[in-house]
């Protein structure tokens, strides 16, 4: 594991925090987790980015006061990078537990973010973990852990690239309980935009309807798609003194595109509902 | 085109009349057609519908106060939209600044979206207020505007006392939209409103041929004038009703209708006009679209046709390989709809590769020979060309422990890994690939030299590859030439297949896919790539074209995606920007202007696309 990856491990090994972060659900996902976590069924999360899958697994894990053990997967992530792996130092070599061990052996929840980034071997040591025998293997130590009830797993991504589904075994697949997150509905996205800005409700209800106006551009004219947490960064710009034109542009338009002919569509957009 | 030649005539005319010289404001549709798109999807407009320039219409108010200017007939171009796409004046020069030029436009595509079926003059003034309410942002726009334009409409005092009182309502109207129900009427007709859209579609969708038959349909009944020529293409124009029928294309309801009849009741000074001025409206518009449509011949064709009733539409189809069809305003597919026939040409002679490409075919095989294989870190291995680090530390532990392996796997190499990839070219052949592109070769002939060169290349790597032709006349008869099948390897017989490729006839492009999705689903490889070399939309004689034969386009395109295999286009259809995304998606295609590119562009897209 590169440092930079023992770091992002370390940091977000964060245990079980008093105060429970805000999260406005969309539906009744909070009851679904908390019915997966009682079964002991592992969790799937799907969704476009910035649309709170993050926030959802933060909110569950400190409503159910468990440690979360976040890892951000990418293409270089190996499978010992989550169980852990053997390191260095002055007096000879040791045992370092990976974030996933370590969610096992303290009975955490233990988020893989973008999942279907993450290298193939990785879902060998996921399968024996969320099939109903829920143990780790640790390979180099010998040992076989048996994950604890408060274990669980919760893996997210965002559909549309690849499945994750589709490189597991059916065994392992349906065993899966899963969401699907989509942007919230405009009062509910209000209310997010407001719980994490403090701006006020015309601009906020504003805000909303530039984005669901710029959704509407998705596929056909642009790849990616306005996200509440982009909405919730021109929120704070604008709650920071800046013009809303010049916040949506900064924190809006520029995100979604480098096409000059695209940004000067979408800044008339962003006329349309805040005015010139 | 003669109604531009008439509009600028007609522009020049204003500018000397209001400012001899200003600098020129104009603004060109062109400038504005991929923004305005977008805004009008933003928006919420139907993400299928295309904007189009206007064709003029006669205008008989601004036709009157110009002759009163200078004695000749105007005609001016008015926005409208009917199920097909969005009608936009080609351009606009009315006002004082560009900048405001521009926003008139942004303002119609913004309006657009809020036009509902309704009675013209009121369904304006709706549209606004709902826009409005929904956009207020567009509030201070939608002012200056109204005040600009305001400023260009003739003075009250200069009218008849019923045209002032007409004009009265109508400047109301614009300041308070929803203030007026009713348009008074006046024995002379009205300036062009252009905030607003036209009542009707003047004429229908911008290819096909339905001549003005609102005004055909008011036409006195006694009208002993109308010649052969008018009544077979009024036959012809009525099953285009009928076909419409069903659809939610609502200006052409009933209600509309009235509107019409309205508007030219109101419009019409006397009987004896309106009959010349609706014939010339129809020969006029009959003169446009044959000067119009060097490329398009379908819709010449229909025209001469005498297209058959519609019950013999439904004939069963006998031989052949039958594919669904996707009925996109039923919002259901036509099973068994269409009938593709597999061709193969047999009795083509062999050749070689032609001289002209040699050199490039050479070159281009030398660098796809890279293109084999992807490299990828290999662990653990006994030999190799870095030390694997973990690997090394865990024989470090088991050293200690006392538990190491002899065979020490300590390195780590390159792996070469095969690629495992399929590829189906799918190649329009249709009639229009007949047209030159220069001087010295015709489409069919770069589609040709494309095939030539892709097929060199991919045969220089181990990518399957198949090659596929296509055209079609009707839906029973849509004809799918193999070029070379997957399983066929490429030679001199295959190259004389390449060479005898001939223009066909038209593009019925969802069967084609569909075929093509099937011959790729049996292909094991990892991944499946469909390239599309296309130049122009899909079309066909019967009912496919325009948004019909996107809408199944799209639909054959959705299956095949959901079958995993990846779609791409190439086209050389300069006007396609517009379509394009909405059925390969932002990055799913490529445009290309120059012809001649074609083949190099195509081989650094297949790269690109299989990395
Ligand atoms: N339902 C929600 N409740 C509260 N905040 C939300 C919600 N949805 C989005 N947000 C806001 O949007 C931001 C982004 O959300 P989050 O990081 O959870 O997205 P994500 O789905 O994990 O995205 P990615 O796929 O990019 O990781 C949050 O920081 C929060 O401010
Ligand atoms: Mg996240």
């Amino acid at each position: 594991m590169t440092k930079a990856a023992i770091h992002i491990a370390a940091a977000t090994d964060q245990h079980a925090a008093s105060e429970v972060p805000f999260y406005q659900p969309h539906g009744d996902e909070v009851e679904l987790f908390e019915h997966a976590y009682n079964k002991q069924l592992p969790l799937l999360i799907k969704g476009p980015t910035g649309c709170g899958k993050t926030r959802f697994v933060m909110h569950m894990a400190a409503r159910l006061k468990r440690p979360l053990y976040t890892v951000s997967c990418h293409d270089d992530l190996t499978a010992t990078d989550l169980v852990g792996r053997h390191l260095v130092n002055d007096s000879g070599t040791y045992w370092n537990d990976g974030p996933l061990t370590r969610a096992v052996r303290n009975g955490g929840i233990c988020y893989l973010d973008e999942i279907v980034e993450a290298r193939k071997d990785t879902a060998v040591v996921l399968h024996p973990l969320t099939d109903d025998r829920r143990i780790l293997p640790l390979e180099r130590t010998g040992e076989t852990l048996q994950a604890p009830v408060q274990f669980m797993l919760v893996v997210s991504y965002n559909p549309g690239y690849q499945s994750f589904l589709k490189g597991m075994k059916p065994s392992t697949r349906q065993r899966f309980v899963s969401l699907r997150f989509n942007f919230l509905d405009a009062a509910q996205e209000q209310q997010v935009v407001i719980a994490e800005t403090g701006i006020d409700l015309v601009t906020a209800k504003q805000l909303v309807k530039l984005a669901s106006a710029l959704r509407a551009l998705k596929q056909h004219d642009l790849e990616e798609v306005a996200s509440t947490r982009l909405v919730v960064y021109a929120a704070a710009l604008i709650k920071n003194g800046f013009a809303p034109i010049e916040a949506c542009r900064a924190a809006l338009v520029e995100a979604l595109t480098d096409d000059e002919e695209v940004t000067a569509a979408l800044m008339e957009v962003v006329y349309a509902c805040f005015g010139e | 085109m003669p109604e531009i030649f008439v509009g600028k005539l007609w522009d020049q005319l204003v500018s000397g009349a209001t400012a001899s010289n200003s600098e020129d404001t104009t603004v060109l549709f062109e400038e504005i057609v991929k923004p305005a798109s977008i805004l009008f999807r933003a928006l919420g407009g139907d993400q299928g519908l295309a904007l189009k320039t206007a064709q003029s219409t006669i205008h008989q108010g601004k036709q009157n106060w110009l002759q009163q200017l200078s004695g000749i007939e105007q005609k001016v171009e008015l926005a409208w939209c009917d199920d097909e796409a969005l009608y936009l004046p080609a351009s606009i020069n009315l006002l004082p600044q560009d900048r405001l030029n521009r926003e008139l436009y942004f303002w119609l595509a913004a309006l657009a979206v809020e036009m509902r079926p309704g009675l013209w003059f009121i369904e304006n003034q709706q549209a606004t207020l709902r826009l409005l309410e929904k956009f207020p942002g567009l509030q201070a726009r939608y002012q200056r505007l109204v005040y600009a334009l305001l400023s260009l409409r003739p003075e009250i005092t200069t009218l008849s006392y019923d045209s002032a009182i007409q004009e009265q309502a109508i400047y109301q109207a614009l300041i308070k939209p929803g203030s007026i129900s009713l348009l008074p009427s006046a024995p002379n007709p009205w300036f062009p409103i252009y905030l607003w859209f036209h009542p009707t579609p003047p004429f229908g969708g911008n290819n096909q041929l339905i001549p003005p038959k609102k005004l055909a349909e008011f036409e006195p009944s006694d009208d002993t004038q109308s010649t052969a020529k008018d009544q077979r293409r009024h036959k012809a124009e009525r099953q285009e009703i009928q076909e419409r029928k069903d659809g939610f294309m609502m200006f052409f309801r009933a209600e509309s209708i009235l509107t019409w009849a309205e508007y030219i009741k109101v419009n019409r000074p006397t009987e004896d006009d309106e009959n010349t001025d609706a014939k010339r409206a129809a020969d006029e518009m009959e003169t446009i679209t044959v000067t119009r449509d060097g490329k398009q011949t379908a819709s010449r064709i229909r025209f001469d046709l005498d297209l058959p009733p519609e019950d013999s539409d439904e004939t069963k189809l006998e031989s052949g390989i039958l594919l669904p069809e996707w009925h996109y305003k039923k919002q259901l597919y036509l099973k068994d709809y269409c009938c593709l026939q597999p061709v193969v040409a047999t009795n083509t002679k062999t050749c070689q590769l032609p001289v002209h490409l040699a050199a490039v075919a050479r070159r281009i095989r030398h660098q796809f020979e890279s293109l084999t294989s992807v490299r990828t870190w290999l662990r653990k291995q006994t030999e190799g060309t870095e030390v694997d680090v973990d690997a090394y530390i865990n024989h470090l532990v088991e050293v200690k422990s006392g538990t190491f392996k002899t065979d020490l796997q300590l390195y780590k190499t390159h792996q070469i890994q095969e690629r495992n990839l399929s590829c189906l070219l799918l190649a329009d052949l249709s009639q229009s690939t007949d047209a030159y592109v220069n001087n010295h070769a015709r489409v069919i002939d770069v589609i040709r030299d494309s095939l030539f060169l892709f097929s060199e290349a991919l045969s220089a790597t181990a990518d399957q590859f198949g090659l596929y032709g296509f055209s079609s006349l009707r839906r029973d008869n849509v004809r799918f030439y193999t070029i070379k099948a997957f399983a066929e390897k490429y030679n001199d017989q295959i190259r004389g297949r390449i060479n005898a490729i001939k223009p066909g006839y038209y593009t019925r492009m969802g069967a084609a896919i569909r075929q093509a999705g099937k011959l790729l689903a049996q292909q094991t490889t990892h991944q499946r790539i469909l390239l599309l070399l296309t130049d122009g939309k899909p079309n066909d004689l019967d009912r496919y074209e325009g948004r019909y034969g996107i809408e199944d386009t799209r639909q054959a395109l959705r299956e095949i995606r959901q079958q995993g295999i990846k779609p791409f286009c190439i086209t050389i259809d300069e006007k396609a920007g517009s379509y394009l995304p909405y059925l390969f998606g932002t990055g799913g295609y490529v445009v290309i202007r120059q012809p001649s590119e074609l083949p190099r562009q195509l081989l650094s897209l297949y790269a690109q696309l299989t990395v």
